[in-house]
This record gives structure tokens, sequence and C-alpha cells, in this order.
């Protein structure tokens, strides 16, 4: 196995509060894990922290992407070197259209990889058919960023930007929810089709039916913290049975 | 000035003081697009604007839009008087500040609907965003209405960036300077847009356009 994130003894907290108690995690090319666990365990914390969230202080422990010491990174650099969050709340950005706002995004990935940016034809090109594989209207090229987008197609959306950067690593924090079963599948299979066997992803989800679609190598439980339980997929159905009160 | 029953007067100022005075005759339309911001060819601005429009005849328009982008020690003054004498007309008002460095900003505000003036429209709004702890902005709407079948709303706020959405775009791999350009430049294009649709083809439109197409990202 490759190692492409190592995560050692993470420790984070917000206002002075610990949330991450030394989390460890290594993630290999081509896996897909899926973190599951109570309110309040710390899933979305752990994304946070892996993007760069300014409102959370690292207390201890290191995490490499590739290798590199990715907690020295900025938070703009960790995308560029391949870090990609699928929002669970989508940020609305008034006033800034999707095709400007993509093209920026894109050209500085781009230009970190020492490539030339895409030009105007080749990246409207590459939009139309980035946006078919979520089935994305067409009309949303001139709209503003998440504004007005239902809850629907505020996750398309963030899987059609994790499609347009083809990041090494995705992080899907609750992509499933407020989605109805037919979004879910198509956010799925869009997610599917973007998996490579040098890319991951890590699947933060409540509940059993987004597995369903994007099939976990591991199922990790996250409480209070840390993480108290591997296994694999058929963890997640022993779980959605069970729940973590007998973990 | 008066503006006579069913003209239209338009007009774009850019860096330029304001006074004006109109008085609107029925069915006359206004619309008042003031734009001040520091171009390159220009220094400190210190501008004051004075805008009193008064709606004398049924079925008026009035609309005025304004932006003020400050930084450094730039200081620009809005001040918007519309009243509305009689019934039956619709008036609105935007006014949006970006301040930066030790710039100093103010607007007043002034609606007024005469007791008889029944059936008006009227919004008045104005945002504000502060780049900077030294920016000052003082904002005063003043509202009058006194006719009681009216619409008339009014709001004004004042704030920083919004941080998540400039996470949402670093996320993105966006550069955070590029990403508060973005943001500014969103918050400011409507009132470009504005400008932009009155037209004609004056050296201060082009200024307007050529920060709108920056905006835009559509200069290759």
């Amino acid at each position: 196995m490759t190692k492409l994130l190592e995560i050692k003894d993470l420790r984070a907290s917000i206002g002075g509060k610990e949330i991450l108690k030394g989390v460890n995690l290594v993630i290999g090319e081509g896996e897909v894990h899926a973190i599951m666990g109570p309110n309040g365990a710390g899933k979305s914390t752990l994304s946070a922290v892996l993007t760069g969230h300014p409102a959370y202080e690292v207390t201890s422990g290191e995490v490499y992407l590739r290798g590199e010491n990715l907690l020295e990174m900025a938070p703009e650099v960790r995308a560029r070197a391949g870090v990609f969050l699928s929002f669970q709340y989508p940020v609305e950005i008034p006033g800034v259209s999707m095709t400007n706002f993509m093209r920026t995004a894109l050209n500085e990935k781009r230009a970190y990889e020492g490539k030339e940016p895409l030009s105007a034809k080749k990246f409207l090109q590459l939009m139309r058919e980035k946006k078919a594989l979520l089935e994305l209207p067409d009309k949303l090229n001139n709209r503003s960023v998440n504004e007005g987008f239902s809850g629907g197609e505020k996750k398309k959306n963030e899987i059609f930007q994790m499609a347009m950067l083809e990041p090494c690593l995705a992080i899907l924090d609750e992509t499933d929810s407020g989605l109805d079963i037919d979004a879910l599948r198509i956010v799925a299979e869009g997610v599917n089709r973007l998996k490579r066997p040098d890319n991951a992803a890590i699947v933060i989800t409540h509940y059993q039916r987004l597995l369903d679609y994007i099939v976990p190598d591991y199922v990790h439980v996250l409480a209070d913290g840390r993480i108290v339980k591997t296994g694999g997929k058929e963890l997640a159905l022993e779980l959605e049975e069970k729940g973590y009160e007998n973990l | 000035m008066r503006i006579c029953k069913g003209d239209s007067f338009e007009r774009v100022y850019l860096n330029e003081p304001v006074n004006l005075q109109l008085e609107q005759e029925a069915g006359s339309r206004v619309k008042i697009v003031v734009v001040d911001f520091e171009t390159s060819n220009c220094r400190a601005l210190e501008i004051a604007n004075r805008i009193t429009i008064e709606q004398q005849g049924e079925g008026c328009v009035t609309e005025i839009y304004a932006l003020a982008w400050l930084q450094g020690t730039d200081r620009v003054t809005t001040e918007t008087k519309v009243t509305h004498a009689v019934g039956g007309g619709r008036s609105e008002q935007l006014v949006k500040y970006v301040l930066d460095g030790q710039s100093k900003g103010r607007f007043v505000g002034e609606l007024k609907i005469a007791p008889d003036a029944q059936e008006v429209e009227a919004h008045q709004t104005n945002r504000n965003i502060l780049l900077s702890e030294e920016a000052e902005m003082r904002t005063q709407p003043q509202l009058e209405i006194y006719a009681d079948d009216v619409k008339a709303t009014h709001g004004a706020s004042t704030g920083q960036l919004d941080e998540s959405a400039l996470f949402y775009m670093q996320q993105r791999g966006i550069d955070p300077g590029c990403a508060r350009q973005l943001l500014i430049g969103a918050f400011m294009k409507e009132i470009l847009e504005e400008a932009c649709a009155v037209g004609g083809e004056t050296a201060a439109l082009q200024d307007v356009r050529d920060l709108l197409n920056a905006i835009d990202g559509v200069v290759e």
C-alpha cells in the first residue's frame, strides 16, 4: 500500500475545548474510508482540521499528505495539493459566478502544478463535461455560487467541483444529508466515477444508506475524539442495527 | 431643476461631487448612479454628494444608486432626500460603501411620504463593508411616513467580509487576497451594472466598465 494520508495522534480544540483527543489513521491510495459516529464525536472537526479551518487549533500530532507536512500548509495550499472538502453546508456566495469561481480555483491549482491556465474554450468544455456527470443544468455557469440552489443542487455542486479539481484526497462531510434517493444516487455515482487507483476518499456519514452506494474499504467509528473501532464495510451494517451505545 | 411630465433623466457621476435638486412632474423617471472610487489617475477622494428629489406628480419613478469604494484617507458623504409629495410613485435607494485603510464614509438618507401620498412604494437600503479596523462608517437612515397605504422598506447594515465564504474559496485553492477581491467585487457589482445600464460613452463610464470587467474576469 502507498500511503496517501497519515494522521498521528492528532489533537485539536476549539475555543479551548478539546474535540479531537488523539486520532490515528492511515489512508492508502485507492482506498475509501468511512467515518461514522454519534453527534459531537468530532467527525466534522476532523474535516475542518485537515482542511485548515482557522477556528480550530491543533494542539499536538502530525498529519502527512504523501509524506509532506499538511499542518504547515495554508488552507489554499492544502487544497492545491489535492485535499478537497465537500462541505456539509456549502456556502452561498452572492455575486460570484460559478464560472469565475471555478476558473480561478482551477487555474490556481494548475499554477501550483506548474501548468499553464486553461483557455476559456477548454475550460468551458471541461465545465460542460463534468456538469453532465452530475446531471446539473447548463445554466449553472452564470449563477452565483450556491445562491438559491436547492439542498440537492448544493451537494451535487460540491461533487461537480470535486470533478473539476480532481483531488487526491476527497473528504465528504455528510454529503448524504438532505438528499432524496435520486440525488443520493447521482452524487454517489459521481463520486464512484472519480475514483482512481492513486486517490482516496474519506466519507463522513451518520447513516449506512450512503455506504450502499459508495462502498468503503474500511469503516471507522469516531467517538469522543478518538477512533474506537475499525472494521470492514460490514461494521456499518452492524452499527445501523445496534447503534453506537454497545461499543 | 424640473423634470417635465413623462420625461426621463438618467445620469452617472464618477468621482465628481453631485449636487442635485430635482422636482419630478407626473410620470417622469429619474435614475442617478453615483460611483466614487480611486481610479488610476486620481488622488485621495474628498467628496460630498447631495441629492434631493421631490415627486410632485403622480406615477413618478426615482432610482438612486450610490457606491463608494474607499481606501487610505478617502472621505465620501452621501446625503439623499426623497420626498413623495403625492401618491402612486415609486422610489428605490441603494447605497453601498466598501471602506479600507483609515477612510471615512457617511450616509444620511431621508425618505418622506406625505400624508396624502397613498399607494407609494419606497425602498431604501444601505449596506457597508469595513475592511480595516480603522475605517469608519456613519449611517443615518431617516424615515418619515405619514400616509398609511404605502409599501415602504428600509435597511442598513455594516459588517465585514463573510468569513465562511472566504474559507470556502480558500478550500478550493483560491488565494485569500484573491478571494477577498472576488467578494468585494461581488458586493459592488450590482451598482456598477446599474451604471453601465444607463449607457452613454463618457470617460467616467469607461472606468466603471473596466472595473466591472475586471470583476467578471472577462479580461483575457
